[in-house]
């Protein structure tokens, strides 16, 4: 008799909070689920200039084309190359900074406030700031290097498809590392002090401290930023878009900038809805590896 | 006086009291208020607007809305400054008319956009428009380039064609005719190059950008391939004579006659190597003649033009390029933008156009008006080239056929590719692009 009141009891608690999670979850289909199952639908159909703008059922020719598209391979090489570099980039100066920052010493809110400066600012505003470092004629990256002695004469930094790549992962790098530090500062922050002091009794040298203590228990803050960044970096548009457009003939274009050029340059818009379906899953795919290798290192680390 | 009196009485003991006075009084006022804010907005004159690359509004406001609008005082023409380069000019026009209420009553066009535009259904059907005898005093290939589906909806103001520019004086010196044939031209700048009398032989644009797409249409001519037939929408960049032309532009780098630097030329890049007196030949657009021959240019008074040239056993042509106007469907004006096409297309602006800005007209008697050689000596010349223009293919995804082309053909002059592989590679992706479009057709 009591057991069935509180299983009611429960069960009406269950029911508010189920009542209470619907308008998030009609949010979030809305913002969501609409988009992602409009862009699969859409991709379904022809819908370009060759059709007049009107969408005809084509089952799965789009996918079809985007196998045989050299331009979409490129392209996405182009984006994990850029994105994997930036991350890992990221990762290990944004932990050196972090772990300056969670120092104390003088003034170190001053400096934290200035730490997360580039990150604060428009990315497109901070493109050109970097078109302008990296000009080959009045650029301070070549004026540098020239008064070191290091070159002979002005490097085209846009200008060559190497040189390009390496320009837009410094311009990435300076903008996103300061929001990765303040990240893995949070955690750090989290982290007892009484830990490191037990095992620095014990003998333990800054080294292993760093790769007993602070490495394991920042894992989440750290798995955190990657999957952010991750993220974010594949989706990269304006940085790309300000400082290359895209070149030199397409060394630089990333994912993006070739689904925008086909849907508002070329109006193919059903092709580049396909794009997004196919980027999207292999994001997903890419994710889910992720979590699977870092459960399996987890579970293995427990043991 | 009684009377008046009278009458004042029944004024406001009946009239004024009455239903009547009362409805009557009240339609008076809604007229009156009602006026008072129509009449302004009609007599308001309507203004028309267009959007173009900011340097050439200069020239068309001191010329052509002046003269249009000292003769249509209802209508006033108001043109958008824009950012100088046309992609991005394209690109405005394109979210103006995809979201719907496009502030722009006029287009002018580049002749590569008017397929994509009218495919859309943007543009406003002009073919009725225009009876025969008025397009056949423009250039015939300008008016061609206005069209699309066999519909017009574009009528040119400017027109454009990529030539041949050569150094007479060396030529001369050295006893050669003007080459017939890309053999000839081959053969008189190795010769030219082994005496000494010039560094490089030829010079071409083959950056991976519109231009070197314009570029390649005249040597696919000159070999006697095509690009895309836009009536069968067939694709012959991978048919032998296609390939040819690419191992041709190959050839002038390996054989020393174009320099390396070829692949990452636009115009003026070319340009500027060729008026420093270090090339024999140019293929290149209008523009380069009057800079060439500016007061102060090492080969002033040296240069002849003529239209492009082909392989022995085929006639060459050159790229068709130029500017018109067209009416967008969203406007509120079309019949005041219709009047509008029609005066700047018309003689006398045209005329005076060209006199200020030295662009190259549309109309076939300008390029013969005694006013106008006397001041441009070469148009006449520049007639038989435009004559001879043959258009990229006028099919609604240009632009996306366009950056296929540039793609493989820039792998293929760097050395990424063979000929055979990147033409293959084109012409699988072009005609997966143009089955994607080929649905409703049927």
């Amino acid at each position: 008799m009591t057991a069935t009141k509180v299983n009611t009891i429960q069960a009406r608690y269950r029911r508010t909070g189920l009542y209470l999670l619907i308008p998030a979850i009609a949010v979030l289909l809305l913002v969501f689920a609409y988009p992602i199952g409009r862009s699969f639908w859409l991709s379904l159909f022809d819908q370009n200039l060759g059709t007049g703008l009107e969408p005809v059922f084509a089952g799965l020719n789009n996918y079809d084309r985007i196998i045989g598209d050299g331009r979409f391979w490129q392209s996405f090489w182009v984006t994990t190359r850029f994105t994997v570099i930036t991350v890992v980039l990221e990762l290990i100066l944004g932990m050196g900074i972090a772990l300056v920052l969670n120092q104390a010493f003088r003034g170190r809110n001053v400096v934290r406030t200035i730490a997360i400066l580039p990150w604060a600012l428009p990315t497109a505003l901070i493109a050109l700031g970097w078109t302008w470092i990296f000009n080959d004629q009045y650029g301070i990256a070549n004026d540098i290097l020239l008064r070191l002695g290091l070159i002979q004469e002005g490097i085209n930094w846009l200008g060559d498809p190497l040189t390009a790549t390496v320009a837009l992962i410094v311009a990435d790098v300076w903008k996103t590392t300061p929001f990765i530090s303040i990240l893995l500062l949070a955690g750090l922050q989290s982290i007892p002090g009484d830990l490191y002091e037990a095992y620095a009794l014990e003998g333990a040298s800054a080294w292993q401290s760093f790769y007993r203590i602070t490495l394991p228990l920042l894992m989440p803050q750290v798995i955190i930023a990657i999957l952010f960044r991750f993220a974010q970096a594949f989706g990269i548009f304006d940085l790309v878009q300000v400082m290359t457009g895209g070149g030199p003939g397409g060394a630089t274009e990333v994912v993006s900038l070739y689904i925008y050029a086909t849907a508002m340059r070329y109006l193919d818009f059903g092709y580049s809805a396909a794009m997004v379906v196919v980027t999207f899953l292999l994001l997903i795919v890419a994710v889910v590896i992720c979590t699977v290798l870092i459960s399996r290192y987890r579970s293995r680390t427990r043991e | 006086m009684k009377l008046l009196f009278f009458l004042k009485r029944i004024l406001t003991k009946y009239w004024l009291r009455s239903r009547l006075f009362y409805r009557l009084t009240l339609l008076i006022l809604f007229v009156i208020s009602a006026a008072l804010v129509i009449v302004p907005v009609l007599s308001q004159p309507v203004t028309l607007r267009l959007l173009m690359t900011a340097p050439d509004v200069p020239p068309w406001n001191r010329v052509m809305v002046k003269a249009f609008e000292a003769q249509n005082p209802g209508i006033r023409l108001q043109i958008v400054e824009g950012p100088n380069a046309t992609n991005l000019i394209e690109d405005l026009y394109t979210s103006a008319f995809l979201l719907g209420d496009s502030p722009y009553d006029l287009i002018n066009m580049d002749v590569i956009w008017t397929p994509k535009f009218a495919a859309a259904g943007w543009l406003v059907d002009l073919t009725d428009e225009f009876s025969q005898e008025e397009l056949s005093v423009f250039s015939a290939p300008d008016v061609e380039g206005g069209k699309y589906q066999d519909r017009l909806y574009r009528l040119p103001i400017r027109s454009d064609a990529g030539m041949l520019y050569y150094r007479r004086d060396l030529l001369e010196q050295a006893g050669y005719q003007p080459p017939k044939t890309f053999e000839e031209l081959v053969k008189i700048s190795k010769d030219l190059q082994e005496k000494g009398l010039v560094r490089w032989g030829y010079l071409w644009q083959g950056r991976q950008y519109e231009g070197a797409a314009a570029m390649f249409v005249e040597v696919l001519k000159g070999f006697g391939a095509f690009w895309v037939n836009p009536d069968t929408l067939e694709v012959g960049l991978d048919q032998p004579a296609a390939i040819q032309a690419v191992k041709f532009l190959q050839s002038t780098i390996q054989e020393g006659i174009s320099p390396p630097g070829v692949t990452t030329y636009m115009e003026e890049d070319t340009r500027r190597i060729f008026q420093s007196g270090e090339a024999a030949f140019l293929r290149s657009w209008p523009y380069v003649w009057p800079l060439a021959n500016a007061e102060g240019s090492p080969i002033q008074g040296k240069v002849g033009i003529m239209p492009m040239i082909g392989a022995e056993g085929n006639t060459g042509g050159s790229c068709l390029g130029g500017w018109g106007l067209g009416i967008s469907k969203t406007t509120k004006h079309p019949k005041e933008a219709l009047k509008a096409i029609r005066f700047l297309t018309s003689q006398a602006p045209q005329k005076e156009f060209v006199l200020e800005a030295g662009y190259v007209p549309s109309r076939k008697s300008l390029f013969t008006d005694p006013v106008i050689v006397a001041k441009y000596s070469y148009y006449p010349q520049f007639f038989q080239v435009v004559q001879k223009a043959v258009l990229r293919p006028p099919i609604a995804q240009y632009a996306q056929a366009s950056d296929i082309l540039q793609r493989y053909l820039s792998a293929a002059l760097t050395n990424q590719m063979t000929a055979e592989q990147a033409m293959q590679n084109a012409a699988r992706e072009t005609r997966l692009l143009l089955e994607a479009g080929r649905t409703r057709r049927g």
